[in-house]
């Protein structure tokens, strides 16, 4: 791997780039990054300033100037990715990982990125959201022709407006982005000074249909995606967004999933401050503690993280905050499993009872198909916190360093801030008067939990 | 001097030197002189070929003490639950049929013993009165006939004597092969039987889990028909499998001549397992022609055959041919079932016509030996192969199938752990791993049938080490973890 670090300080068109200077002749060599590890942005070593974006679980580009024109070189090619520890996926990505790198320049930038395919059949690269030359959109048949396997291909145009925007292939789309073609796109305000925030996180919203014990995600799969993910990362995977309190906290988000997700945050009021079509007017922003982002949407939300303690960040389409979960599991809610539980146990040895009263796992872990997250597996300082998928943290702390996004580890609460059991008497509820059932209604009924969180049956 | 180890004798004299009568009349004298009976009424040989050929010891009830003993043997057997090889012992000792069978030796040998010994002369006297006349007449008489025919008569009693016990032996195989075809079977249903209520449980708990998930309002109506149909199914192949278990069983229980309290034996709850590597015989066909009864039935067809060729050529006024020929039945089984002597004398008849058909019964026999031939390698070969087929498709479940299944079960738990899959496809699969046991057990029963065939075809014991039997877990569920 060359780390983004050693491609900056000098030895640019060194180490054990895939692309060989020798085959790509004039071409910029290609930096790979092997780990799904966020990576810390470093300043821009030259070209005009910006404030650099951090990708959880990512990383950004590094480019040569040439002629003042800032050249990137990206190589599609097939990857593999860690989804969250304990999952692989096969897919297909740039520069090592999926998503791409995220490209960051600064508005009227002369941008020149060259293309690779290391892939088995055509590609192409939209640039989602840019202002370009007809030809330069990367539509395979209509603006441009295909970039055949083993080919390299050329685009420049000039970043005109500074704001959120998105790469990915246009040609056999549902396959290519399917298996986690995208990349993000940051253009820089001109001035460093605008729109300037203390934290400025970037992450594309995507997902996968990866079968149990399988590894590649099915390219046909239309709506039942099992595996919902922030830049092809799921919780447990997923990197805190680490947050100095009173930080101005910018987060943009891509939609390239084939649903929309309304993302939600705790302990904040947040506004969406720009879109796919560029910044919004201070005074035309509302707030929301749930904003939506459509399909091919981009969202970029902004706050002040003036709350600290660990605060979720997540999709509100609660399957999209768990791993994959079997489509086809009937609902055991309430069904009382005494008696047949054993029997199936003399049948199925290892049988335990599940789902029978909800399908939170009280922590119990069971081995899994190879491969296969478990559904709500997070775990936190006060046990599971039963999510996946869709679900991240924001850690607001007080006197972080600028440019620290390291974990900080679990907030620490001021004594008597946290919700505690009451062992005092209880106050009688007050119920309304229950009508009475008719007598061929067998299947309305009232179950109350009794405190019970053990499964019978094992 | 036992019955059996003259057998051969006078034939073997008279290939050696078949032209002169008097060889033949020593021949018969020899074998007349040391003919008898013996205690064992002749069975012991039939016992010690048995023994040789399928391992086991058949055992004539000849008195009330025999029979006792035979009992208590065959209690003793009865004790633990009964091996292949015990029905087999059991059966040869103690079923009915096989034992009026047995007794046909002992006739046989009677009556060979009766052949050999000369006719007793007559004395008579006679006294005739009349007109004061008193006439008395007194005699010994000699059945001169009798003693001219005796050596010959003898010879042909000793054939039958031993054609008698080469059918009783091959009763006892044919016995034999049917207990055991009939104990692999008994065995068989009732593995079936286990399965068949393996299929039923799941059945019966998936019935009932829907029931409850109708309870508690969670499916249809119409779900939870379906699955109670699946269960009213499940039920009729138990109450099937069980018919078959009472049929197979009485089955043997027949062959192993039980009744009353013995009755309640019982059996292993598996079959053996299926060997590590099936039996490689070489030379099935060599081994077949060497030890089949019925090739040897025809050879000594033959053999004796021409011992009638060369003495109907040397005495031609002696019509042994139609004693000898008399009655004379299939190939497989060759008997003679009675003779009648004569002596003519040669006025009309120089017996020219009688060599030339004993000539033509000679060549006869040796077509029927190598018919017999023909036909006993053509089964040696096909119940090999049989053998063979059967070997491999048994352990194709051992070694592909049931692995397979026992992973996809593995595979079906994880899912389900991972609430990936639901406990009705838990069940399911259940369902379906125990049917692939089922079919393994069908393999492995129509294995050890086919090895049992081709011992039959063979007339050998193909003794197989690692025929052990199988070990209780191997072909449970225990194996998930
Ligand atoms: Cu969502």
């Amino acid at each position: 791997m060359t780390s983004r670090r050693n491609f900056i300080t000098g030895a640019a068109m060194a180490g054990a780039a895939a692309v060989s200077k020798a085959a790509m002749g004039a071409v910029p060599e290609a930096p790979q990054q092997s780990s799904a590890a966020t990576v810390p942005p470093p300043p821009p070593p030259n070209g005009r300033p910006y404030n650099p974006v951090v990708t959880p679980n990512g990383w950004s580009l590094p480019w040569r100037m040439k002629d003042n024109v800032k050249e990137f070189h990206l190589v599609a090619e097939p990857v593999v990715r860690e989804i969250a520890p304990g999952m692989k996926a096969n897919l297909w990505g740039y520069n090592g990982q999926s998503p791409g790198p995220t490209i960051e320049v600064v508005e009227g930038d002369r941008v020149r990125i060259f293309v690779t395919n290391r892939l088995p059949e055509i590609t192409s690269i939209h640039w989602h959201g840019q202002l370009l030359p007809n030809g330069m959109d990367g539509v395979s048949g209509l603006t441009q022709p295909p970039i055949a396997p083993g080919k390299t291909f050329v685009y420049e145009f000039t970043a005109r407006h500074a704001g959120t925007f998105m790469y990915h292939p246009h040609a056999d789309e549902m396959a290519q982005i399917g298996m986690g073609m995208m990349g993000f796109w940051v253009t820089h305000p001109k001035d460093p000074r605008q729109h300037a925030v203390d934290r400025d996180f970037v992450f594309l919203l995507n997902a996968y249909d990866i079968e149990p014990g399988a590894y590649t995600p099915n390219v046909n799969t239309m709506l039942d995606f099992n595996i919902w993910t922030i830049n092809s990362r799921a919780f447990p995977g997923t990197d805190a967004l680490a947050v100095r309190k009173d930080d101005r906290v910018r987060i943009r988000i891509g939609n390239l999933s084939m649903t929309n997700h309304p993302f939600h945050i705790h302990g904040h009021r947040m506004e969406v401050a720009g879109t796919d079509g560029g910044w919004i007017a201070p005074a035309a922003r509302w707030p929301e503690v749930t904003v939506d982002i459509g399909v091919g949407q981009m969202r970029a939300l902004e706050f002040t993280a003036d709350a600290p303690g660990d605060w979720p960040f997540h999709c509100h389409k609660s399957h999209h905050t768990m791993n994959a979960m079997g489509h086809d599991v009937p609902n055991l809610i309430g069904v009382d499993h005494r008696g047949v539980a054993r029997k199936i146990n003399d049948l199925v040895p290892g049988y335990m009872v599940m789902g029978d009263k909800g399908v939170s796992m009280g922590g119990m872990r069971m081995p899994l198909p190879e491969n296969t997250l478990p559904m709500m597996d997070g775990q936190g300082p006060f046990g599971g916190i039963e999510m996946g998928g869709m679900f991240t943290t924001i850690k607001v702390r007080e006197g972080l360093a600028r440019g620290d996004y390291r974990d900080p580890g679990w907030y620490a609460h001021p004594q008597g801030t946290v919700a505690r059991e009451w062992t005092g008497p209880a106050p009688e509820p007050v119920r309304a008067a229950a009508a009475p059932a008719a007598p061929d209604e067998p299947v309305a009924n009232v179950k109350r939990g009794d405190g019970h969180t053990m499964h019978d049956g094992h | 001097m036992s019955a059996h180890r003259h057998k051969r004798a006078p034939q073997r004299r008279h290939r050696t030197a078949p032209a002169t009568l008097c060889a033949a009349a020593l021949a018969s004298a020899l074998l007349a002189g040391c003919a008898g009976v013996t205690p064992d009424h002749g069975f012991a040989g039939v016992a010690d070929s048995t023994r040789e050929r399928i391992g086991a010891t058949p055992r004539l009830a000849q008195d009330a003490a025999a029979a006792q003993e035979l009992q208590e043997i065959v209690r003793a057997e009865l004790a633990a639950p009964l091996t292949m090889d015990g029905a087999v012992r059991v059966a040869l000792i103690n079923n009915p049929g096989l034992q009026a069978t047995y007794w046909n030796v002992g006739i046989a040998q009677a009556e060979l013993a009766q052949a050999s010994r000369l006719p007793n002369p007559a004395l008579g006297f006679q006294r005739v009165s009349g007109q004061g006349e008193v006439e008395i007449e007194r005699g010994l008489n000699v059945n001169l006939a009798a003693v001219l025919t005796a050596p010959l008569a003898a010879r042909l009693e000793a054939r039958r004597f031993d054609a008698v016990r080469r059918e009783v032996g091959a009763a006892i195989e044919r016995h034999a092969l049917e207990t055991r075809r009939a104990w692999i079977e008994a065995v068989a249903a009732q593995q079936s039987l286990d399965y068949a209520r393996r299929v039923h449980a799941a059945a019966e708990a998936s019935a009932e889990l829907a029931a409850r998930m109708r309870g508690a309002g969670n499916i249809a109506g119409l779900d939870l028909a379906r699955e109670q149909a699946f269960q009213a199914d499940a039920a009729a192949a138990l109450a099937r499998s069980g018919r078959q278990v009472t049929a197979a069983r009485e089955k043997l229980t027949r062959l192993l001549g039980l009744w009353g309290q013995d009755t309640q034996y019982t059996l292993p709850e598996r079959l053996p397992d299926l060997p590590d590597a099936p039996a490689e015989l070489r030379d099935v066909e060599r081994l077949a022609l060497a030890r089949r009864l019925d090739v040897q039935a025809a050879k000594a067809d033959a053999e004796a055959t021409a011992a009638s060729l060369g003495l109907s050529r040397t005495t031609r006024f002696v019509n042994v041919l139609e004693l000898g020929y008399a009655g004379k039945s299939e190939r497989s089984a060759p008997s003679m079932r009675g003779y009648a002597l004569s002596l003519e004398l040669p006025l009309f008849d120089w017996g020219g016509a009688r060599v030339a058909r004993a000539e033509a019964t000679y060549m006869q026999a040796l077509q029927r030996v190598a018919d017999t031939a023909v036909t006993a390698r053509s089964e040696a070969r096909e119940s090999y192969l049989d053998y063979r087929s059967a070997y491999d498709l048994a352990a194709h479940y051992r070694d592909s199938v049931i692995p397979l299944r026992k992973r996809i079960s593995h595979e079906v738990l994880l899912r389900y752990n991972g609430m990936l899959a639901s406990t009705q496809a838990l069940l399911a699969d259940s369902r379906e791993q125990a049917g692939a046991v089922n079919a393994y057990i069908d393999a492995l029963r129509d294995f050890w049938s086919a090895q049992a065939a081709l011992q039959a075809a063979l007339g050998d014991r193909i003794d197989m080490p690692g025929a052990q039997p199988m070990p209780p877990a191997a072909n449970r569920h225990e194996d998930h973890q």
